[in-house]
């Protein structure tokens, strides 16, 4: 089928930037980034809004930087949303066929589907994305819809991802106030594993970890589906404000620091002598032992990657066989693979810092590797979603934006 | 704080439950039930066969027909059954006297347990317990002599027993994998069974937060000429309340809760630990409507046991009237079992009385329900009076040799600063409501140190702080810590402080601002975890961030450093 070349945008509103991607989808679906509006953001913590007028100046600024840079005028984004209050479940539906029927019909697979969905999760949350994960036909696993088959008891697994419907529509608030139009609220790891991983890196088995500024995000991919998501309320602010609270510094030195001096790994080595910063004028304006500003870090990121350990499936790292992949931009940090290894003890990939900028590079940052999810992840969309339905989708998901 | 003792009467001691083994089948049930223990119920086995009968654990043991087979089986004879046991009669009367609710465990088809159960069903119901009667049938190879006498023996236990739970050996194979080992397969038969027993028992022993009694179990299963549903589960750790549902719905009576789509009547009883939330007892319920019609009458027992630990368990009991059992293409090979429920007069009594030993139980839940909304320790408090009881004794010993902490944070808990034990009159305003707490501090006032648990009133009832007395007296509570210099102004700052509805402090002019703004802030969080006031640099002043105890807000540099 014939399909035109489209715009998308991705939205991240982060603890520490708001960030526009705006890319084209070429019918051969290829994705090109025309440009990139990037700000620092203010009054989002820990992913979650807690100064409107501030996040909102923020958002307009970025807005024009990214019309700027690609020429184009966005109308509607895709969003990406996360915070500790976002939770990924992974829940079983079991449908036994009636007496007397012995082939799966589609009613059934739906019924067994309905089933699944139907976690139940506290009464304020919303689900924000329901994924099928695989089918089982008595017992047996089954990658597409065993429609037609002989069977008895047809299972639908699910992984169901739901937040505090409040918070993410505080989000949602936001953005149209803007005035911009959301077309999707995506949780932002699986929107990060869009741009990290490959089908077959999934098939194999991998894990995205997004260490952002404000949050530490998650996504387990096994078999070549998510197996696991979640959102640790932990990044980078996190480091700066121990350096602040054990250093005495201010957070913006604190800041400078971590970026210039800091280290995650257990080399000692690298902890020998003592970490200065030159103010304008030349001076030594910070002298911090290095053992002691690296350990602050490296207890820090250590704890937060047990943290995501912790919360996976039991033995489920062990099945990984594509490797962890670090993004965000907690993960620029000095010496964080080495961490990571000693954590996962499987293959580690990181992004290295790009070293020239322009938007030819992004592609490589990880600091853009949500938002650039967000288009992978809009292009999907794209290519499952019926042609004809276009207009009647969008109106409706202006009433419901969580409807997919 | 006096602890309120529940009415002990609405519940049926355990010593007066009876689980009766009759034959070689019985005996071996039995043994499981022994070997998972049983909250004291006495068992007794009863057997034709001396030498099976010697082997068998139970406590007691009656050999039957000891002159008329010489300690020898009945021999798949029903008659020699039926002789044997009347032999017996006077002596089995005499162990069942008293008892106010027995099961017998009995497998149908052989001698003993066809000619024998019957006549135990009817001894027991003359000494007016209510019969809950377990059956397992033949297997369909052992022939059909001895189906036949099954049937008839279970068309007469249909009748004199007030429940009759009968389990096919047929359908054992569904309990197990196929190559799994045919002991496996009697010990998984022998096993449902012996969860059934329990969480009968435990239905009708546990004095329910929501309670279900005899009079529910009998109401669910009335219905003629029907064949009891019974499926428990109990399930643990994450996902609890679904996984106890599945387990019971997976039980071979339910066929997947198929058969409860025909159900009048159903009742469930839920029995967890002290963690038991809310939550998850409307999960399951959800969940359980899509198996049971909208009609039907749904009964619903709660109960908070502490054995439970952090488990959860559903017992699910419903009749199915025959006609729709026929509809059941699966139950082709169950025998047409009639249950006729007549509650003898004896029982009647007992579930007559039900109801009105039913009523404390409800109303219990509503003094506990205010207190343990704000206050710290929902959880703890909602569990029951006893557990108040604990919680209240435990506080002050994490807090009152910290005087110094208690005095710095001038949150809720340091009111607590002294053993509510000590004082027995200040334990009068605990079962009361917090505007009556108010005049009961008052009058220790001037020697408010000597008495400094009076303040226990407004501690156990948090609203106590938002109720317009509140302020005036924790003010008034506030000089004798140790804060004379300062003291006016404080009492001034709280009172403005505590009157406005925002939690967030005053503290302008305290002596500790920060401490006490550490200490009021987290006001809709439980803030007696508020002990450690450690700057949180960027993140002071918002919700702790906890995660396993640890507050990661904090850096782990220093947390670890402790």
């Amino acid at each position: 089928m014939a399909r035109r070349t489209k715009i998308h945008v991705g939205l991240e509103i982060g603890t520490s930037k708001t960030c526009f991607v705006v890319g084209e989808v070429k019918p051969d679906t290829a994705v090109r980034i025309l440009g990139i509006g990037t700000t620092k953001t203010a009054g989002v913590r820990k992913g979650e809004i807690y100064d409107f007028p501030q996040a909102r100046a923020c958002l307009r600024d970025a807005l024009v930087k990214a019309e700027d840079a690609s020429d184009v005028e966005i109308g509607s984004v895709f969003l990406a949303v996360t915070g500790s209050h976002i939770h990924g479940v992974n829940n079983r539906g079991t449908f036994r066929l009636p007496e007397g029927q012995s082939i799966v019909e589609a009613d059934h697979v739906e019924e067994a589907k309905t089933i699944a969905r139907d976690v139940h999760i506290p009464a304020d949350h919303v689900h924000l994305h329901p994924i099928i994960r695989n089918y089982l036909l008595d017992g047996l696993y089954q990658n597409t819809s065993p429609t037609g088959l002989y069977g008895r008891t047809v299972e639908a697994d699910f992984h169901i991802v739901h937040g505090i419907g409040a918070r993410i529509q505080n989000s949602i608030r936001l953005v149209r106030e803007t005035p911009l139009e959301v077309d999707d609220v995506v949780f932002s790891p699986i929107a990060t594993a869009q741009m990290a991983l490959n089908q077959e890196q999934r098939e194999r088995g991998a894990l995205v970890i997004d260490v952002g500024g404000g949050t530490t995000d998650y996504a387990l991919y096994i078999d070549g589906s998510i197996a696991a998501s979640g959102c640790i309320p932990v990044g980078g602010d996190h480091v700066t404000n121990d350096i602040h609270l054990v250093t005495g510094l201010p957070f913006s030195t604190a800041e400078k620091l971590k970026i210039a001096e800091g280290d995650a790994s257990a080399d000692p080595s690298r902890s020998v002598g003592i970490a200065k910063l030159d103010d304008d004028r030349g001076y030594a304006e910070v002298e911090v032992r290095r053992s002691i500003l690296n350990e602050v870090i490296r207890q820090r990121l250590e704890e937060t990657l047990r943290l995501v350990r912790q919360r996976l499936p039991e033995g489920a790292v062990e099945t990984l066989g594509s490797g962890v992949f670090l993004t965000g931009g907690t993960s620029l940090m000095r010496g964080f693979s080495e961490l990571a290894f000693e954590i996962f003890g499987r293959d580690i990939y990181r992004p290295e810092p790009p070293d020239v900028s322009g938007v030819q590079t992004s592609f490589k940052d990880p600091r853009y590797a949500t938002a650039i999810g967000l288009i992978r992840y809009a292009q999907i969309l794209e290519t499952e979603r019926p042609v004809h339905d276009g207009c009647i989708s969008r109106v409706l998901r202006l009433f419901w934006p969580f409807h997919r | 704080m006096i602890p309120y003792q529940r009415d002990r009467q609405q519940t049926i001691p355990s010593s007066s439950v009876k689980i009766v083994g009759l034959g070689g089948a019985g005996a071996n049930m039995l043994e499981r039930v022994a070997l998972d223990g049983t909250e004291g119920a006495e068992l007794l086995a009863l057997n034709t066969d001396a030498r099976t009968l010697a082997a068998c654990v139970a406590g007691e043991k009656i050999q039957l027909g000891r002159n008329l087979t010489k300690g020898l089986g009945a021999g798949g004879d029903p008659d020699l059954g039926h002789q044997a046991i009347l032999e017996s009669e006077e002596e089995i009367r005499l162990s069942l006297r008293g008892r106010r609710i027995v099961f017998l465990c009995v497998g149908l088809g052989g001698g003993t347990g066809s000619g024998a159960a019957p006549i135990i069903t009817r001894i027991a119901r003359e000494e007016g317990a209510f019969v809950v009667v377990f059956a397992t049938m033949p297997f369909g190879f052992e022939g059909r002599r001895r189906r036949e006498q099954a049937e008839s023996c279970l068309n007469e236990l249909a009748v004199l027993s007030n429940a009759l739970v009968t389990f096919d050996n047929n359908r054992m194979g569904e309990l197990v994998l196929a190559k799994q080992g045919i002991h496996e397969a009697f010990s998984a038969a022998d096993r449902m069974i012996c969860e059934s027993i329990k969480a009968v028992i435990r239905l009708v022993i546990r004095p329910g937060l929501i309670n279900v009694g005899l009079d529910d179990l009998m109401s669910a299963l009335r219905t003629n000429r029907s064949r009891c549903l019974f499926g428990s589960g109990l399930a643990k750790g994450k996902d609890r309340a679904a996984a106890a549902l599945r387990n019971a719905l997976a039980s071979p009576l339910l066929d997947q809760g198929a058969l409860l789509k025909d159900a009048e009547t159903v009742l469930v009883h839920l029995c967890g630990g002290e963690d038991l939330t809310l939550y998850e007892v409307e999960l399951l319920m959800q969940r359980l409507q899509k198996f049971v019609p909208d009609s039907a009458h749904v009964l619903f027992g709660a109960a908070i046991d502490p054995a439970m630990g952090e488990g959860l368990s559903v017992t699910l009991i419903s009749a199915l009237p025959e006609d729709a059992l026929a509809a059941a293409p699966r139950d082709s090979v169950d025998p047409e079992e009639k249950s006729f429920l007549d509650p003898s007069e004896s029982f009647t009594t007992a579930a007559a009385a039900e109801p009105s030993a039913t009523e404390p139980a409800v109303t219990e839940p509503e003094p506990d329900a205010p207190a343990a909304r704000p206050s710290p320790e929902p959880l703890s408090l909602a569990a029951g009076p006893t557990s108040l009881e604990v919680a209240a004794a435990d506080i002050p010993r994490l807090f009152g040799d910290d005087l110094p902490f208690a005095e710095s944070t001038g949150d809720p808990q340091p009111n607590t600063t002294a053993p509510p034990e000590t004082d027995p009159p200040t334990a009068k305003p605990a079962p009361k409501f917090p505007p009556a707490a108010k005049p009961e501090p008052e009058p220790p006032l001037p020697e408010a140190s000597e008495f400094p648990e009076a303040k226990i009133g407004p501690f156990t009832f948090k609203p106590a702080q938002r109720s317009p007395s509140a302020p005036r007296l924790w003010g008034k509570t506030a000089p004798h810590k140790q804060e004379p210099p300062t003291g006016d102004p404080f009492e001034d700052d709280l009172e403005t402080g505590s009157a406005t509805p925002t939690p967030e402090p005053p503290a302008t002019d305290s002596p500790a601002p920060t401490k006490l703004k550490l200490g009021v802030k987290p006001s809709s969080s439980q803030n007696e975890l508020a002990l450690d006031s450690a700057p949180r640099g960027r993140f002071e002043g918002q919700t702790p961030n906890v995660v396993d105890g640890e507050d990661l807000d904090l850096p782990p540099f220093l947390r670890k450093k402790k």
